[in-house]
C-alpha cells in the first residue's frame, strides 16, 4: 500500500483491516475494507479515474460526492461517484470515458 | 587577585613567556588577552621560521628558536605542523647578491648551514619557478614553517596545565605604578596585583608602555596577506625576496600563503584589506610562479607589524619602572623568534638575566647609540 | 406509505448534530440524514484542535468532537440515516435517496433543520481539470479519513484557515508542501495557523496565484505568478513548481439548494459567503418550520455552527413540545454574541446586519503582553497576537495565571507570579502558540508543542525560528508526552539568547560522522572536543581546526559552530565573536585579477 499513511502523530498507527481485492481496468488491485473506490485507486497510485468527452483526464476533486469529477463505471454501471462509493470485494471498476454507456 | 607575573598579550610572545616561566617552576603567572588567543599579529602572520638574517643577534635568536621548534611537539605537546622545508631567498641585483653572500658568511660563522644557488641551480631544483632576473639565491634547509595558531595554543594549553591562568577577553585598562614600581593592573575583569609585569602586547605595545609611563619606540603598520585554494602539496619551502618584496609558502594543507610589504602604509592599526594588494600580488607572483595563474585567492586579511626603528625586537627590562619587562617591536618576526625570546625573558625575570641567549643588545636604550638596520625584512 | 417525523435534520455535521441533541434532549423525535459514510460532517477529517472555549470542545480535535456529538445524539435516541442524500424538498415531501440500498423515498417532517454546510469553491486556471487538482477538503478526507495521500509534493492555493490547516495536516501525514499561494496581500486565516506551517519552512507567497497546472495526464507541476492589485496575474513573474498535487483552498460557499427548494428566501450576502437563506436570530428562515444552522447560514467556525445548531434545535423543540426553553436559548445567544465580538467576525456581523440582526463588537483586550517574565524561571510565553475567540489557555491553567482579558476574544496575558511552567496550556492551545522558556546557566530551555513523530531525548536537532529558518543547533532535553491530547511538549536545550527565536526544530540526519564544516570535513565531535580543550572562541576554533577556512568562506558552518560553542559555554550567540568575514567572498583567480586590471572600461 504505497500511499497509505501508516503512521500518524495524531491518528495513530493504521489499524489492521481486512484486505479485499477488486479490479480496475482488468487489473487486480488490493484495498482495505472501508475504502472508497477513490481512496483505493489513489492508494494504488492511480490518479486518473476517467476521461471527459473531449478526452481530458480526470481524477477526483471534492471527495464528498459533490463535484462529479470522479465518475467511474462500477460493475458495468457508469456515473458512479468513486469518492463516496465503498469498494467491495470482487468489484469491477473501469475508467469512464465521457458519458457513460447505457447498461441493460 | 595576585600573581607573581602578569603578562599583557595572548599572542605567541606572551604565551611563550608564560610557558617558559611555568617550565622553570613559576606558575603564579597570568596572561591577559583583550580578545582571544592569537587574535593579533600572531594569528595573521605567514608562519615562516627563518634563520637567514643579516645581523648576528637575529641569527642566534633564530637558531636557538629552531632548536626548540624541532622538539616543540614532544616538549609542549602540540603538533604545530612544523616542517623544515627550507627558505629560498632570491636576489635580483648584484648589490643584493653581494649582501646575501656577506650574510651567508656571517650565518655560517654562527654555525648555520646555508647554500648559495645560481639561477640555473634554482631552476633545476624548482622547475616551477621562473628564475628570470634572479642573480643568486640562498637556501637554508633547516628553515621552515609552522602553524602559528597552534603554536600559541600549544604554549597556552601547556601553561594552563602547569597552573598558569589565561584570561581572554580581558582588556588591561590601567597599569598601577607607584614609586617607580608596578603594583598591579586594572582590567575589564577587575584588579590584579603583580610583582612583575610583562608587555607582550604586539601591535599595542607602545600604548601599553605608555600606561606604565615607559616610552617604547614602536609603530604598528598594516601588512596584508592572503591564501589560495588548496593545491596538492609540492612546494615545501618558503620563497622570499626583499627587493621584489614578497614571501610565499605552501601550507601542509595545500593552500599558498603569500604577502608583501607596502611602503605607503601609515602607522596605526588597520584590519581592512585592499584590492590593490591583490592586483600587485597577482601580477608579480604569476610572473615568478606561473602555476598560480589559475589558482584562486580564497581569503585575504591583514595584521600588524609592530616595527622597531631597526626592525629588530626590543627586549628587556625598563630602567624607569623597575619591574616592567617588555618583548615588543618584532617587526614581523615574532613568531619565529618566540621560543628563544620566551626563554630569555623568563630567565631574566626568574634568574636576573638571560642564560641561553644574549639579548642585552636588544634593549630599548640601544637606539640612543644609533641604528643598525636589519635588512632581511619583507 | 409516507413516513413522518417530528423533526428532520439534514446534515450530520456539528450544526446538525447539536441541533438534533438540543431537540432530543427536550423529547423531540429526530431523524438525521446525511450523505456521508461517517457522521460528523467535516469533523472526522479534522485532526487539529478546535478553537473556542472548552464548553464547546475547544482544544479537542475535530474527529473526536464528531465522535462525542454522535455518541451523545445516539444516547438521546436520535435516529441516523447515513449514505443517504436528501435529493429534494418537494411541495409534497422530502425525498431521501439511500445510495447504499439504492432506494429513494419521501417522508414528511413537522420541522426541518437544514445544516447542509458548504462546498468548496473552485477557481479557473489552465488545465485545472487535471487529476491532481484537488479540493483542500478532499485531500483532508482522503488523508485523514481514508489514510491515503494522493501525492508527495503539494501546492496549496489559498492562505485562509483551511489552506493553512490542510498544509499542516499534509506535513503531519508525511507529504511536502512546496508553497502556499495567496492572492491577497495578507494571510486570511489565523496567524497562529500560519505560524505552524511557516516554522516548518513552508513559504506563504502573498500576492501570488496559480495560473496553470502542468501535465498531460495528471499534474506534474504548477505555474504560479504574482498578481496585481486587481488579482490579475502579472506577466513575466511566472514560476514553475514541481508538484504532483494542487490543493485548492479558495473558500467555501453555502449549500443552499435544499433551503431554496423548501422555499426559504435566499439572498446574496457576500459577507456571509454568497447566497444564503434569510434567517432571524433564532435561525428560522422565511419559512416557519424551516430552520438553518452552520455554514449554510454563514461561513464561519465549527464553534458558532454548534451554537447555532443548539439555538435552532431549542427553538424547534419549544414549538414541538410547547416547553419554555427560552433560558437555554438565551444562554446560547449570549455565547454566540461573545464569539462574534472579535475582528474575525467583522464580516459576519456586517452580513447579519443586512438581515436586521445586530451583534455588538469589542469588549476584549487588544494589547499584547510586553514582558516575558522573570528570566531564569520556567514559564510560558504566549504568542497569540490576534483577537481569536478562544480561551482554553485561561480555563485550563491550574493556577489561574492566564487571562484573555474581557471576553473570549481577548489577547491572553500571563501573570508570571502565578505561572508555574506546568505546560498544561501548551498542550491545550489549539494554535500551538504557547511555548515554555527558561534561561539556564549554560544554555536555555524552550518547550515546544509538537504533533509529529517524537524525537528522542539527547537527540541533536536543528533549531528553527518561526519562519522555518535554521537559527542554530540544539539538543532534545526531554519529551513530555500527552497521549490523550496528542500535543506533546518537546523541551530543547538551546543556545542562550534564542528563547524567543526557537519555535520548531528538525531532526539532524545522522551520518557516520556529522560534518559541520563541509569544506574541511570537520565533524561535530571534533569541534566539541576542541571546545573541551578550551578553544571557546570561533576564531580560535577556526585557527585550531581550520573550520570555515575552506572555499565556502564559512557560510555553511559558521552558525552551526557558534551554536555548538554557545551550547557548551552558555554564552549567547549574540555575545560571541562571530569571527571575521574575510574577502574575497568567492575565490578569485590571479588571472582574473590581472585581466581585470588590464581592462580600462567597466
Amino acid at each position: 500500500m504505497p500511499r497509505r499513511v501508516a503512521k500518524h502523530p495524531i491518528l495513530g498507527d493504521l489499524e489492521e483491516t481486512n484486505e479485499i481485492e477488486f479490479e480496475f481496468e482488468g487489473q487486480k488491485l488490493k484495498a482495505f475494507k472501508g475504502d472508497t473506490i477513490a481512496s483505493a485507486l489513489i492508494d494504488n497510485g492511480l490518479d486518473i479515474f476517467g476521461f471527459t468527452d473531449s478526452g481530458k483526464p480526470r481524477g477526483f476533486f471534492c471527495a464528498i460526492g459533490k463535484c462529479s469529477s470522479c465518475l467511474v463505471i462500477v460493475n458495468g454501471v457508469p456515473n458512479i461517484r468513486a469518492c463516496i462509493t465503498l469498494v467491495e470485494d470482487g468489484m469491477k471498476v473501469e475508467r469512464q470515458k465521457g458519458k457513460g454507456n447505457p447498461v441493460w | 587577585m595576585k600573581y607573581k607575573v602578569c603578562i599583557i598579550g595572548g599572542g605567541i610572545i606572551g604565551t611563550a613567556i608564560a610557558y617558559f616561566l611555568g617550565k622553570m617552576g613559576e606558575t603564579s603567572v597570568a596572561v591577559f588577552e583583550k580578545r582571544y588567543l592569537s587574535s593579533g599579529a600572531t594569528g595573521r602572520c605567514g608562519g615562516g621560521i627563518r634563520q637567514q638574517w643579516s645581523t648576528e643577534a637575529n641569527v642566534r635568536l633564530a637558531m636557538r628558536s629552531v632548536q626548540f621548534f624541532e622538539r616543540f611537539k614532544e616538549e609542549v605537546g602540540m603538533d604545530i605542523e612544523y616542517r623544515q622545508g627550507g627558505y629560498l631567498l632570491l636576489s635580483y641585483s648584484e648589490e643584493e647578491a653581494q649582501q646575501f653572500e656577506k650574510n651567508v658568511k656571517m650565518q655560517r660563522e654562527q654555525g648555520l648551514e646555508v647554500e648559495i644557488l645560481s639561477p640555473k641551480m634554482v631552476k633545476e631544483k624548482y622547475p616551477y619557478i621562473n628564475t628570470e632576473g634572479v642573480v643568486l639565491a640562498t637556501f637554508c634547509p633547516t628553515d621552515g614553517h609552522a602553524n602559528p595558531h597552534k603554536a600559541t595554543f600549544g604554549y597556552a594549553k601547556a601553561a594552563e596545565k602547569m597552573g598558569i591562568e589565561i584570561y581572554t577577553h580581558t582588556e588591561v585598562n590601567e597599569i598601577d605604578v607607584e614609586n617607580g614600581k608596578v603594583k598591579g593592573i586594572q582590567t575589564s575583569k577587575g584588579y590584579f596585583e603583580c610583582d612583575v609585569l610583562v608587555n607582550a602586547a604586539g601591535a599595542w605595545s607602545r600604548e601599553v608602555g605608555k600606561m606604565a609611563g615607559v616610552e617604547l619606540p614602536t609603530e604598528s603598520y598594516r601588512h596584508q596577506i592572503f591564501v589560495t585554494e588548496p593545491l596538492k602539496y609540492f612546494f615545501p619551502f618558503m620563497a622570499i625576496s626583499f627587493s621584489k618584496n614578497f614571501y610565499i609558502r605552501q601550507a601542509l594543507h595545500g593552500q599558498f600563503i603569500m604577502g608583501q610589504g607596502d611602503k605607503d602604509e601609515k602607522p596605526g592599526i588597520n584590519e581592512n584589506v585592499t584590492f590593490k594588494f591583490e592586483k600587485e600580488m597577482a601580477k608579480k607572483m604569476t610572473k615568478i610562479f606561473p602555476f598560480l595563474e589559475n589558482v584562486r585567492i580564497l581569503r585575504h586579511w591583514s595584521g600588524e607589524y609592530n616595527m622597531s626603528p631597526d626592525a629588530q625586537p626590543i627586549l628587556g627590562k625598563s630602567n624607569e619602572v623597575e619591574n616592567f619587562y617588555y618583548a615588543v617591536g618584532f617587526s614581523g618576526h615574532g613568531f619565529m623568534l618566540a621560543p628563544a625570546v620566551g626563554e630569555a625573558i623568563a630567565e631574566m625575570i626568574l634568574l636576573g638575566k638571560p642564560v641561553h641567549s644574549d639579548i642585552s643588545y636588544l634593549d630599548k636604550d640601544r637606539f640612543k647609540k644609533g641604528i643598525v638596520q636589519e635588512k632581511n625584512v619583507v | 406509505m409516507v413516513k413522518k417525523v417530528q423533526a428532520l435534520v439534514i446534515g450530520a455535521g456539528p450544526a446538525g448534530l447539536c441541533g438534533s441533541i438540543a431537540m432530543a434532549e427536550s423529547g423531540v423525535e429526530v431523524l438525521v440524514v446525511d450523505e456521508g459514510i461517517k457522521p460528523g460532517g467535516q469533523l472526522p477529517k479534522q485532526t487539529h484542535k478546535f478553537f473556542g472555549h472548552e464548553g464547546f470542545f475547544a482544544s479537542i480535535r475535530g474527529f473526536e468532537i464528531g465522535d462525542k456529538l454522535y455518541k451523545r445524539a445516539i444516547d438521546l435516541k436520535v435516529k441516523f440515516k447515513m449514505k443517504t442524500t436528501v435529493s429534494g424538498i418537494y411541495e409534497d415531501g422530502i425525498v431521501l435517496y439511500d445510495r447504499d440500498k439504492e432506494e429513494a423515498y419521501d417522508i414528511k417532517a413537522d420541522f426541518i433543520l437544514i445544516a447542509t454546510g458548504a462546498s468548496e469553491r473552485f477557481i479557473s486556471f489552465k488545465k485545472n481539470y487535471l487529476p491532481g487538482v484537488y479540493g483542500a477538503g478532499a485531500v483532508q478526507t482522503l488523508m485523514n479519513q481514508y489514510r491515503v495521500l494522493p501525492g508527495k509534493d503539494f501546492l496549496i492555493v489559498g492562505a485562509g484557515n483551511i489552506g493553512l490547516i490542510v498544509a499542516y495536516q499534509l506535513l503531519q501525514a508525511g507529504a511536502n508542501v512546496k508553497a502556499i499561494v495567496e492572492a491577497s496581500d495578507k494571510v486570511g486565516g489565523y496567524l497562529v495557523h500560519a505560524n505552524k506551517v511557516k516554522k516548518m519552512g513552508v513559504p506563504i507567497l502573498l500576492r501570488h496565484t496559480i495560473v496553470e497546472a502542468i501535465g498531460e495526464d495528471k499534474v506534474r507541476g504548477a505555474v504560479i505568478s504574482e498578481v496585481d492589485e486587481k488579482f490579475r496575474p502579472i506577466k513575466g513573474t511566472e514560476k514553475e513548481l514541481v508538484v504532483d498535487n494542487i490543493c485548492l483552498a479558495v473558500g467555501l460557499q453555502p449549500s443552499v439548494e435544499l433551503a431554496a427548494q423548501a422555499r426559504a428566501k435566499i439572498e446574496y450576502i457576500p459577507e456571509l459567503g454568497g447566497y444564503v437563506p434569510y434567517r432571524d436570530e433564532n435561525m428560522k428562515t422565511s419559512v416557519d418550520n424551516v430552520y438553518i444552522a452552520g455554514d449554510i447560514a454563514s461561513i464561519e467556525e465549527a464553534s458558532t455552527a454548534m451554537i447555532e445548531g443548539y439555538i435552532a434545535g431549542y427553538n424547534i423543540a419549544q414549538k414541538v413540545t410547547g416547553k419554555d426553553l427560552s433560558e437555554k436559548i438565551e444562554k446560547m445567544k449570549i455565547e454566540l454574541e461573545e464569539f462574534r465580538r472579535g475582528p474575525f467576525s467583522l464580516k459576519v456581523r456586517r452580513g447579519l446586519k443586512k438581515f436586521g440582526i445586530n451583534y455588538p463588537e469589542g469588549g476584549y483586550r487588544t494589547e499584547q503582553q510586553k514582558d516575558d517574565g522573570p528570566a531564569g524561571k520556567l514559564r510560558v510565553k504566549i504568542e497569540c497576537p490576534q483577537n481569536i475567540p478562544c480561551n482554553p489557555c485561561e480555563t485550563s491553567c491550574p493556577t489561574g495565571a492566564i487571562s484573555v482579558g474581557g471576553n473570549i476574544n481577548g489577547i491572553p496575558h500571563v501573570n508570571y507570579d502565578k505561572c508555574i511552567g506546568c505546560g498544561v496550556c501548551v498542550m491545550k492551545c489549539p494554535g500551538l502558540a504557547i511555548f515554555l522558556i527558561q534561561e539556564q546557566e549554560k544554555h536555555s530551555i524552550v518547550g515546544i508543542p509538537y504533533e509529529f513523530e517524537l524525537p528522542e531525548a539527547q537527540e541533536r536537532v536543528l533549531l528553527l525560528n518561526k519562519n522555518g529558518e535554521i537559527v542554530g543547533e540544539g539538543e532534545v532535553e526531554k519529551v513530555v508526552k500527552n497521549n490523550k491530547g496528542k500535543t506533546h511538549i518537546v523541551f530543547l536545550k538551546i543556545p542562550k539568547g534564542l528563547e524567543n527565536e526557537v519555535r520548531h526544530f528538525s531532526k539532524i540526519k545522522l551520518e557516520d560522522d556529522e560534518i559541520v564544516c563541509r569544506c574541511e570535513e570537520i565533524t561535530k565531535s571534533q569541534i566539541e572536543e576542541a571546545i573541551n580543550e578550551g578553544f571557546t572562541d570561533f576564531e580560535e576554533l577556526r585557527r585550531y581546526l581550520r573550520i570555515s577556512m575552506g572555499p565556502c568562506g564559512g557560510r555553511v558552518c559558521r552558525l552551526q559552530t557558534l551554536s555548538i560553542i554557545s551550547m557548551k559555554t552558555g554564552i549567547p550567540i549574540s555575545e560571541l565573536e562571530s569571527g571575521r568575514f574575510r574577502p574575497p567572498s568567492i575565490p578569485i583567480s590571479f588571472k582574473a585579477i590581472i585581466r581585470g586590471d588590464e581592462k580600462d572600461e567597466i
